[in-house]
């Protein structure tokens, strides 16, 4: 039941939110509005259009959300089928990226609930794990990690965490999403994803400094 | 705040960090937190947890799908499937 009401609630972009991260991340883009107007007029070549200008940040966005190329490229598909079809129902009122970004998000928890994987078992990762609580040695004076991580790094221990820590901490953290939009998103309370965006962030520092002590070693 | 404050200065390891995630979110001034002046792994703890969360911010989209993905929109288009009929890793098998 719960799946079927997230769906409802969520089934298109219709509520997008116009938050001072999402504009950074969504500056105009010339021709932009021209090939919106087209499109929806059913022109195939600026749907084409659409898709170019877009596809790096919807696929990039899968690809952080799932960290497996098959199923983002899979749903990256679905996402654009969708603006296909939906697209005359976007009005302008929130940037065109913003819209299609929660469509392109929607598709993707879609996905994960409908396979009943990781997201929906969120409480699951709440619950206090050994490796998550307070520790004596995390601030080890020879290993702290600022200004040593690169952004590949960084890249590959977001795969590695934890599905659910990695879908918080990819909403919030590098797209912007503020809490109570993914606990709407997410069926979950503020809390819980406040709590799990810590626990992402910890877990994250785990990786990388595990990273960095084999590296030192070899 | 006040309350914060002189709870902090009793404060363990282990309770700094259980407030951790609430003191993150209200955005309050870590740096004024009692507890970090007199305790370097915590104050580490926090600097990596900000670091982390700065170079988030600064992760681009740099990922492009495969030829193939398009391929299959446009495939789905003129026969009108609906979404996920056929899916791009599905054509890969």
């Amino acid at each position: 039941m719960a799946v079927e009401r997230f769906v409802l609630m969520n089934a298109g972009p219709s509520q997008p939110r116009p938050a001072t991260q999402h504009l950074r991340r969504n500056p105009p883009i010339a021709g932009e509005q021209e090939a919106i107007q087209r499109a929806q007029s059913g022109d195939s070549r600026a749907f084409e259009t659409l898709y170019a200008m877009h596809k790096r940040r919807v696929y990039s966005l899968c690809l952080r959300m799932l960290g497996n190329v098959a199923e983002a490229e899979d749903l990256t598909q679905e996402a654009f089928l969708q603006l296909y079809r939906k697209i005359g129902t976007f009005r302008g009122d929130s940037a065109f990226s913003t819209w299609l970004h929660r469509l392109a998000v929607n598709v993707v928890l879609m996905h994960l609930r409908r396979k009943g994987l990781p997201q929906v078992s969120l409480e699951e990762t709440l619950e206090p794990a050994q490796d998550d609580g307070p520790r004596k040695d995390i601030g080890a004076r020879d290993l702290t990690l600022s200004g040593s991580i690169d952004r590949v790094t960084l890249e590959r221990a977001i795969e590695n965490l934890p599905p659910g820590y990695r879908l918080v901490f990819v909403l919030h953290d590098v797209e912007g999403y503020e809490h109570n939009e993914i606990a709407e998103m997410l069926d979950c309370s503020i809390g819980n994803s406040k709590s799990q965006l810590h626990k992402a962030r910890m877990k994250l520092r785990d990786l990388l400094r595990t990273g960095q002590r084999k590296e030192q070693i070899a | 705040m006040i309350v914060l404050r002189a709870m902090d200065k009793i404060m363990t390891c282990a309770e700094f960090q259980e407030k951790l995630p609430e003191l993150f979110e209200s955005q309050a001034d870590l740096g004024a937190q009692e507890h970090l002046k007199s305790c370097e792994m915590c104050a580490a703890l926090v600097r990596d947890l900000e670091y982390i969360a700065a170079q988030a911010r600064l992760l681009l989209p740099i990922h492009d799908p495969s030829p193939a993905v398009w391929e299959h929109i446009q495939q789905a288009i003129r026969r009108g499937d609906e979404p996920d009929v056929k899916s791009v890793s599905a054509g890969r098998k």
